[in-house]
């Protein structure tokens, strides 16, 4: 695994009743954990693949000072290895291979010489190991005491470039360790998962004759065609019960957002204003927080489903041209320059509609596309850096940045 | 020790890994299948009078190039006025030897920003450009829109020149 963890902000936050506001705490605080690897089965280099992986979330995690060096040591040995002794935690495991290729893992948490929790893994091949890193990861974090990391389990998918007018869509784990392409040929873009367990997804399919909203059931591998539009067609949020969408369509060549009832197929006008109006996200039951260019520049706005009154919501940042949505908050992205070009970034800012902070959340390069977990604990996003594209995962109440890099191509838009 | 099956996440992971040959090659057979119904059709109709006439394909091909592509400024979706020759010559184009063709607009961006409102910019860009297109005489109902956003750029160096390159509208002809 060749994934490069890179913290940009290493700096531990104490609270989380305002995630808008930073409250500083020393790392130093956070107890210290190893892990040991016990297994006999598979050759060093995928044994000390499946290592990093496993320090790689623990990091992830944010709650311990994880110790990056490789021990072996014996499964049912009564002490961790002598150099592990002061740690506060040590993580052992064991991997084997069973019958077909069957992946086993078997882990023990050990702390001041007792198993404080132990668990076994099973998967049927080896390939899929990261998942079982982010669960044993996810098992400790919720043993531990901490705000659940469903985001850790779930899949993302994304669309990738390729070359001009040419994309595939791929789904992957949160690190793009594991990656699967979906949806090969074609240029198909702005790929959303149609519910929360994740067994459908949306997409759009700009080289049919208009842009076409379709929708793929990964279960039984069948496309189905939902809508198409004169020059814009995108499914820009999914209600939470899967039954309601918002698009941003321009049947008259302006874009604006609709809402669409996916069992009465039922078409209702959100926005009608002249110039741009994309990127609707819902807000509860009745409000949806979209971008608009009603100022002279990208920025973002409220409107009501049922009344129509538009709000702005954000008020800093020159143009703040996406956003995405958990309870009151919205994370959006804003360009910091005046300039055109030249140093020119796009960064990510975090507001409430309940108070007037704002928190940035990076730093450098062009940062975009964010989207907040299902959980609100983190928001994932795009990052260009460099001729690098990355996906990052920000934990916002442990105020820590991750970026995991892709190996070609170019992220053009993701959903998780 | 506690024995725990395979979680959801895995057996949805299984689920998809099990199809995954499935999927890929629904979508990529159909688009191959789309493909080649087109080349074929288009072989059968140069086969017939091979060196005598144009495949309808071709005709199409060489009167886009007739067509000159719009610029933009950096985020902006009105016509610049050193634009404003291309786009009389695109009107003059299509109302004479594109006559019979429908038109389809394509909008373009810059690789600033992969999200919706860079796809409307590209949008706004074609949509201007079909207005100017109306109001020099070609019909509205030829005229159909698509926004590429950054998803078809014709330069890929980091430069100014090259973004600039890169913002336009261009011209398809459909039949």
């Amino acid at each position: 695994m060749k994934i490069i963890i890179s913290i940009l902000l290493v700096i531990s936050s104490l609270f989380a009743n305002d995630a808008t506001i930073d409250v500083i705490k020393k790392a130093g605080n956070l107890p210290s954990i190893a892990v040991e690897d016990s297994s006999a089965s598979y050759d060093q280099t995928f044994k000390d693949r499946f290592f990093k992986s496993i320090v790689a979330d623990l990091n992830v995690l944010a709650i311990f000072n994880v110790d990056g060096n490789y021990r072996k040591v014996c499964y049912d040995a009564g002490s961790v290895v002598v150099e592990n002794k002061d740690m506060k935690y040590v993580l052992r495991y064991r991997l084997s291979e069973g019958d077909n290729g069957a992946f086993n893992t078997d882990i023990k948490l050990i702390s001041d010489g007792n198993i404080v929790f132990n668990k076994s893994y099973n998967v049927n091949n080896s390939n899929i190991y990261m998942f079982v890193s982010h669960s044993i990861a996810y098992d400790i974090n919720k043993f531990m005491g901490e705000a659940p990391v469903e985001w850790m389990k779930r899949k993302v998918i994304f669309s990738r470039m390729t070359s001009p007018q040419k994309s595939e869509l791929v789904v992957s784990d949160y690190t793009l360790t594991y990656q699967h392409v979906i949806v090969k040929g074609g240029f198909n873009i702005f790929p959303k998962w149609a519910n929360k367990e994740q067994t459908a997804f949306y997409y759009s399919a700009l080289d049919e004759r208009k842009p076409t909203l379709k929708y793929l059931d990964i279960r039984t591998g069948k496309v189905q065609v939902i809508k198409s539009s004169d020059g814009m067609m995108i499914c820009s949020d999914v209600s939470d019960d899967g039954n309601k969408l918002l698009l941003t369509m321009a049947p008259k060549g302006q874009p604006d957002i609709y809402l669409y009832d996916v069992n009465t197929k039922n078409m209702k006008t959100l926005t009608n204003y002249g110039g741009i109006d994309v990127g609707g996200q819902f807000m509860g039951n009745d409000k949806v927080v979209f971008v608009s260019d009603r100022l002279g520049y990208p920025n973002i706005f409220s409107t009501n489903i049922n009344s129509n009154n538009v709000e702005q919501v954000v008020h800093y940042g020159k143009s703040n041209a996406a956003c995405s949505v958990y309870g009151d908050y919205i994370v959006y992205k804003a360009r910091e320059s005046s300039e055109s070009f030249g140093h020119n970034t796009f960064n990510l800012h975090l507001v409430s509609t309940k108070t007037d902070f704002i928190r940035r959340l990076t730093a450098v390069g062009v940062n975009e596309f964010p989207r907040f977990s299902v959980d609100g604990d983190a928001i994932i996003f795009i990052k260009s850096y460099e001729s690098q594209s990355s996906i990052g995962i920000i934990r916002l109440n442990h105020n820590k940045n991750f970026l995991f890099p892709l190996k070609y191509g170019k992220v053009q838009s993701i959903d998780w | 020790m506690r024995k725990v099956v395979v979680s959801s996440v895995f057996a949805a992971l299984l689920v998809l890994t099990g199809c995954s040959d499935k999927e890929p090659k629904v979508e990529g057979l159909d688009n191959a299948a789309a493909g080649s119904k087109v080349s074929s059709a288009g072989e059968s109709v140069s086969g017939k009078s091979l060196s005598s006439s144009e495949s309808e394909s071709d005709i199409m091909a060489r009167l886009e190039k007739e067509f000159s592509s719009v610029y933009f400024d950096f985020d902006k979706f009105n016509i610049r006025a050193d634009m404003q020759a291309n786009v009389s010559k695109d009107a003059s184009v299509a109302k004479s030897q594109a006559s019979k063709y429908a038109i389809k607009l394509e909008g373009n961006c810059d690789e600033w920003g992969s999200d919706e409102y860079n796809f409307a910019l590209g949008l706004k860009r074609a949509n201007t450009v079909k207005n100017a297109l109306v109001a020099e005489g070609v019909d509205t109902n030829r005229i159909s829109m698509v926004s590429l956003g950054e998803g078809n750029p014709t330069c890929t160096d980091k430069t100014k020149e090259c973004w600039s390159k890169n913002r336009r509208v261009e011209f398809k002809l459909l039949p």
